[in-house]
């Protein structure tokens, strides 16, 4: 049965049934000349309209080379610049490359927006031949953006090898060397990651940072020793960090993250004792429970140094594995230094997310290192941290804290960090209410008390 | 499985006395004969007879909507006088058109044909939507009688033109006098059976409609939907000038 529809509607189905049907795609068909003269004069028309209607015609229909290349050379630079952006979308719509020279041609406009349109339609359409003019394009500013992502997205065997050789040209901006391994590494191109580690090591910062960057996406055990020397080659600071980064995300991703970690462990043991020096922090963030035997013979070594490394190593460990550890070295110590390190570290590891502990195991550690605090400071620590555990034991830890004038402020944070958990907060409101008055009686600093009254007031979130 | 027609006999039972809210499994054995009744044709045309008559009783609506639903699955040339019969009534008109709509029969073509002449208003609309539905081009001169003014009739005799979409109702939606809602469904049918002559290779004739269509709104129509139907007739003309 047709069910009968109020008649605006039914004229709109009508309408838009008509405009979807009536443009077969006419592939085997020749188009008709006059069609093509017709929908010409509406591109170069000025009703907007009637030119989209043209131009998606062009687009499905009207199929041949000729026409293809009749617009791209003819028509394409005759027309305003707006609409030269439309034509060249559908250019790359007909999935025809006989419009190539007419969009390189257009790819020289003064207008950004018009070569950015050329750069896609050359990404769709074109392959190895176009890729030293979207190079030569890198750099900064949209019509860049535009160069890199086609070079991303534009297919051909012979792409990555154009590229990869780019990597050498002199001639070219460092930053443009650069973004060329990043281009490599989103075309997710295994061939280029020996380019990557060779380029690793070399003497341009930019281009080190960049090869790493581009094997934290791409590499995998394999690259982890040369990774090592691109890590070793960094010099200390943001580049080593960044190095550091990268290695750590290989080791930490797929299936074959315990190997990579392993092949860490095996370039520090291969290492002569300078190097394992500097390799020791990243061994140690790597976390790798082999290498807790390295740590535990460096901290019981009777040579201070020796020590100091790999308490400095302990103190990296990324969970709470090492936390037995660290809660006898600070019982053991009698060194300041050395217990402010510990405690830190244990102030750091207990709050973690997923550190293997459960929440209950992380409050009773950080409830632990709270007793061996010998400084307000670090219990200030202990306080702000707390609140990554969110539970209501973690609030009756931090609210008898509130009482000390020293510590206030930061339990007030503390609680407000808890409270901001609207089911938590909810689930347990008496205990949170006295608590956030408590907070609104202690509390000075206004973004604490601020959010104290929200709580209080059922507002999670601030309205304005 | 073959059914006992005997056995038929409590469901039926059952069905003359049953009303909305009742125990609808006691009608399960009707169900399941319907379902057997395609592979056994003396099943068939029982349940057809059984169903009719509940149609001509005292059962109630629930009761008759059910004799329809389940005659729309079996019913025959034998079963359309049943349902015409309730072509007239409003509570049970769109249920027996509901049947009839897929019927084979000719018959049942028939008397959606000559009840559209017989009743008023929204049960108009209704034989105008399952005559269109039905490809009947037969009852274009009669729609082509109602394609006048500004009624939702008007509108509803417009779309099924448009469903239509024959070389004959593009002839007489040409020469209609219609306003309002009722005009703009003559355009959105001409537009559909301008598609139709392009699909059926008559392109001259659907570029004329097109053309005509395209002049009528103007080269700057004002409204929304003004350039929908400038932009459908310029994509139509498109497909009219290729090939």
């Amino acid at each position: 049965m047709v069910v009968s529809c109020p008649a605006p509607a039914r004229s709109l189905l009508v309408a838009v049934a008509c405009l979807a049907a009536v443009a077969p795609r006419a592939e085997a068909e020749p188009a008709s000349r006059e069609a093509f003269a017709f929908a010409v004069e509406l591109v170069k028309g000025a009703d907007p309209d009637m030119r989209a209607v043209a131009l998606e015609r062009l687009r499905d229909g009207l199929p041949g080379g000729a026409y293809t290349k009749e617009l791209a050379e003819k028509v394409l630079p005759t027309v305003p610049a707006d609409v030269q952006v439309r034509l060249i979308s559908t250019l790359a719509g007909r999935r025809d490359a006989a419009a190539l020279p007419g969009l390189v041609s257009m790819a020289a406009s003064g207008d950004e927006a018009v070569t950015a349109a050329a750069f896609r339609a050359i990404a769709a359409l074109g392959g190895g031949g176009q890729v030293p003019l979207l190079v030569a394009r890198l750099g900064n500013g949209p019509v860049s953006d535009a160069a890199r992502a086609a070079l991303v997205a534009i297919q051909g065997t012979d792409v990555s090898p154009q590229l990869a050789a780019a990597v050498g040209d002199a001639t070219l901006p460092a930053a443009a060397r650069g973004m060329i391994f990043e281009i490599l590494a989103e075309r997710r191109d295994r061939a280029a990651i020996p380019l990557f580690v060779a380029v690793a090591k070399a003497d341009d910062p930019e281009l080190r940072a960049a090869a790493m960057r581009a094997l934290a996406k791409l590499g995998g055990p394999a690259e982890i020793p040369g990774m090592v020397v691109g890590y070793l080659t960094a010099p200390a600071g943001k580049e080593r960090d960044d190095a550091e980064r990268a290695i750590l995300a290989v080791c930490a991703a797929g299936p074959e993250a315990k190997a990579a970690a392993a092949a860490v462990l095996a370039a520090y043991r291969a290492a002569d004792p300078g190097t394992q020096e500097t390799l020791l922090p990243l061994v140690a963030r790597v976390g790798d429970p082999a290498a807790l035997a390295i740590i535990d013979a460096l901290v019981a070594a009777p040579d201070p140094a020796q020590r100091k490394l790999g308490l400095t190593a302990l103190s990296r460990w990324p969970d709470a594995a090492v936390k037995d550890r660290l809660l006898g070295l600070l019982a053991q110590t009698g060194d300041d230094g050395e217990r402010r390190l510990l405690v830190g570290t244990l102030i750091r590891i207990a709050p973690i997310p997923n550190n293997g502990l459960s929440d209950a195991q992380r409050l009773a550690l950080l409830a632990d290192t709270m007793k061996l605090c010998t400084t307000d400071d670090d219990r200030r620590r202990i306080l702000e941290r707390a609140g990554a555990i969110r539970t209501v034991e973690t609030l009756r830890f931090i609210v008898p804290s509130l009482d000390a004038p020293p510590l206030a402020e930061n339990a007030a944070r503390g609680v407000v960090e808890l409270a901001h958990q609207q089911k938590l907060r909810d689930a347990n409101k008496p205990e949170f209410t006295a608590a956030l008055e408590k907070v609104l009686a202690v509390a000075k600093d206004p973004v604490t008390r601020e959010r104290a009254e929200r709580y209080l007031q059922g507002k999670t979130w601030e309205r304005r | 499985m073959a059914i006992d027609p005997a056995s038929l006999d409590a469901p039926f039972a059952a069905l003359a006395a049953f009303d909305w809210g009742g125990d609808a499994t006691t009608l399960a054995p009707i169900d399941a004969a319907v379902v057997a009744a395609h592979a056994d044709a003396g099943l068939r045309a029982d349940l057809e007879k059984r169903l009719a008559a509940v149609l001509g009783s005292q059962a109630s609506r629930a009761a008759k909507q059910y004799a329809c639903r389940k005659l729309s699955l079996i019913g025959s040339a034998g079963s359309v006088p049943a349902l015409a019969a309730l072509l007239g009534d409003k509570e049970l008109s769109h249920m027996a058109r509901f049947a009839l709509e897929r019927y084979a029969a000719p018959e049942a073509t028939e008397a959606l044909r000559k009840a559209l002449g017989g009743v008023e208003g929204d049960l108009t609309i209704g034989m105008l939507s399952s005559l269109a539905a039905k490809r009947d081009a037969a009852s274009i001169p009669a729609i082509a009688t109602l394609v006048t003014g500004d009624s939702a009739v008007a509108a509803a005799a417009a779309e099924a033109l448009g469903l239509l979409a024959s070389p004959e109702a593009a002839v007489v939606l040409a020469g209609v006098t219609t306003s309002g809602a009722a005009a703009e469904a003559v355009v959105d049918a001409r537009l559909a059976c301008a598609e139709a002559m392009v699909k059926a290779g008559r392109k001259a004739d659907a570029r004329a409609i097109y053309e005509a269509l395209s002049k009528a709104v103007g080269d700057a129509p004002t409204t929304h939907r003004g350039r929908a139907v400038r932009m459908a007739c310029q994509r139509g003309l498109f497909a009219a000038m290729e090939g």
